[in-house]
């Protein structure tokens, strides 16, 4: 709903939009909480929002600028209604929903503000959602908006999908915030999992807005990125156990995984083909692997490892390269994994990573080196941020602990 | 591309001569009509006239403004359109769905180019 009415009162005015919905919502509530909720609610609550944008234009018409091209469309007798049904149409909302993810991934906003901001906008988080989600303040959140917002008003950044070359560019940039605004929900597991769901689902249904529409000609890193996260949601609820601890890939019972959106996923691999191989397609296809297997044991780590070797082609970034490790060591043992991982040991970014240090201790104790895993696990359990995984890998420390004595 | 005026005159208004009934039929077909020109693009703007129109004119020097005094003929309003020439101006025109409910005339004229 943002969405449509940014639309209509332009990018500068976002704020205002955001007020109508607020204003919308509160008077639903207030209404629905005597009457009981309507059949359509949401039917109900594009007409309060209609009534009120009305009203504004029509009082405002003289004092506030509306930079979109269908506000003076509201100030005329003739043309209101018609303007009104137009643009909550459906298919008018779809690409409002378009337009705003192209403004709220500019490249002139950072890429923490497009992630708060497109989770503000689009998918409708509250800020205290968010902050919940992101674990950081409320403020914080507040203030990336904040920033975000006075950006699109002084760059003047447009509401629009943006065409001819600069559409492959920019679609790049919305790709990337999505498969951020994913990973940011599917990464962390403790506290709020079900807003983590939500946000993964919406990452899901944004780059579905984007399949169907016509503006774009070459879809298949699309495609990949739709597969890749669907591959990787249709595992979401396996992941943890009752009390929501980890589960990692080896201990999860593979009847909890959501096997038609997997389907889906696999569906939408064989849609990506195309003349480019993006790091998207690779990773989808190695998510693939890992559901295709029956169990753990039954993984095709040899397929999985020429894979990475293709992704550290385009990307030889720390993170891939451990990730290439445990690969690695499936097909070549753990002692070449963890000559390999020597190799990124002094990166200033992976040695604050507690990834590093579970997957080296994992390796350690394949070999028996006990002792040696003891200690790497330590340095992981100081480095997690999250008590879950804190839990997980104290485990482990217990269990080496043991075998040293 | 071109854009044109189209000036609407009708005999008497739809809103004093039309049943209430009519008056809602009326008003849905012009919404349809106008929101088909707008969604494909071809509205620029589009405004009915208000009641107390003027006139100003001039006569041996004096400008004068007095009221609008079309007795049969009025302005209801005007809609500014993109069409690709006259004919698909004209086509837009014919279309309009007043002319079913009151006598109407509409006029039909193309926009100077700037450097035209």
């Amino acid at each position: 709903m943002v969405a449509v009415l940014t639309r209509i009162f332009g990018s500068e005015n976002l704020d205002l939009a955001e007020d109508v919905v607020q204003d919308s919502l509160i008077e639903a509530i207030k209404l629905w909480t005597y009457k009981g909720v309507p059949n359509n609610p949401s039917a109900w609550l594009f007409k309060v929002a209609k009534n009120k944008v009305l009203n504004i234009v029509n009082r405002e018409k003289y004092k506030r600028q509306y930079s979109s091209d269908v506000a003076h469309f509201l100030q005329s007798e003739w043309t209101v209604e018609s303007a009104l049904n137009h643009l909550f149409s459906e298919q008018e909302i779809l690409d409002d929903q378009l337009r705003m993810m192209f403004t709220c991934c500019h490249p002139s906003i950072s890429a923490d503000s497009q992630v708060a901001l497109t989770l503000k906008t689009l998918c409708g988080f509250s800020i205290q959602e968010i902050s919940k989600a992101f674990l950081t303040t409320e403020q914080n959140i507040n203030k990336r908006l904040v920033r975000a917002r006075k950006k699109i008003r002084e760059e003047k950044i447009p509401f629009e999908v943006p065409n001819g070359n600069d559409l492959e560019k920019r679609l790049q940039t919305v790709l990337e915030t999505i498969y951020l605004l994913f990973n940011e929900g599917y990464s962390a597991s403790t506290g709020e999992n079900l807003i983590r769901l939500e946000i993964c689902k919406e990452a899901i249904r944004l780059t579905e807005i984007i399949i169907l529409h016509p503006s774009f000609q070459n879809k298949s890193e699309v495609f990949a990125l739709l597969s890749l996260m669907q591959l990787n949601a249709s595992r979401f609820k396996a992941r943890q156990d009752d009390k929501g601890n980890i589960l990692t890939l080896d201990k999860q019972n593979r009847l909890q995984w959501d096997y038609s959106l997997m389907e889906i996923g696999f569906k939408n691999l064989e849609k990506s083909t195309g003349n480019l191989i993006s790091i998207y397609h690779i990773l989808a296809t190695i998510s693939a692997y890992h559901c295709s297997a029956t169990n753990y044991s039954a993984t095709d780590w040899q397929s999985i490892l020429s894979l990475y070797d293709k992704l550290v082609q385009i990307d030889n970034s720390p993170i891939v390269l451990l990730n290439r490790s445990i690969a690695l060591s499936k097909v070549n043992g753990s002692k070449k994994a963890i000559e390999e991982l020597k190799t990124i040991e002094e990166n200033p970014a992976i040695k604050l990573n507690h990834l590093f240090y579970s997957t080296k201790s994992e390796f350690q104790i394949e070999l028996n080196q006990f002792k040696e895993a003891a200690t790497t696990l330590e340095k992981a359990i100081y480095l997690a941020p999250m008590k879950s995984e804190k839990i997980l890998l104290q485990e482990k420390l217990l269990y080496c602990r043991e075998k040293i004595i | 591309m071109k854009d044109f005026l189209l000036i609407i005159k009708t005999e008497g208004s739809v809103w004093s001569d039309l049943s209430p009934e009519q008056l809602q039929k009326h008003m849905e077909h012009g919404t349809a009509y106008i929101g088909n020109l707008m969604k494909e693009g071809k509205l620029k703007n589009a405004n009915p006239v208000d009641k107390g129109s003027r006139i100003v004119t001039e006569s041996n020097g004096l400008i004068k403004d007095g009221p609008f005094n079309e007795t049969k003929e009025v302005v209801a309003g005007y809609f500014l359109v993109t069409a690709k020439d006259i004919d698909e101006a004209v086509g837009i025109a014919k279309t309009n769905p007043i002319f079913k409910d009151i006598p109407t005339k509409i006029e039909v004229h193309p926009m100077m180019d700037i450097g035209g």
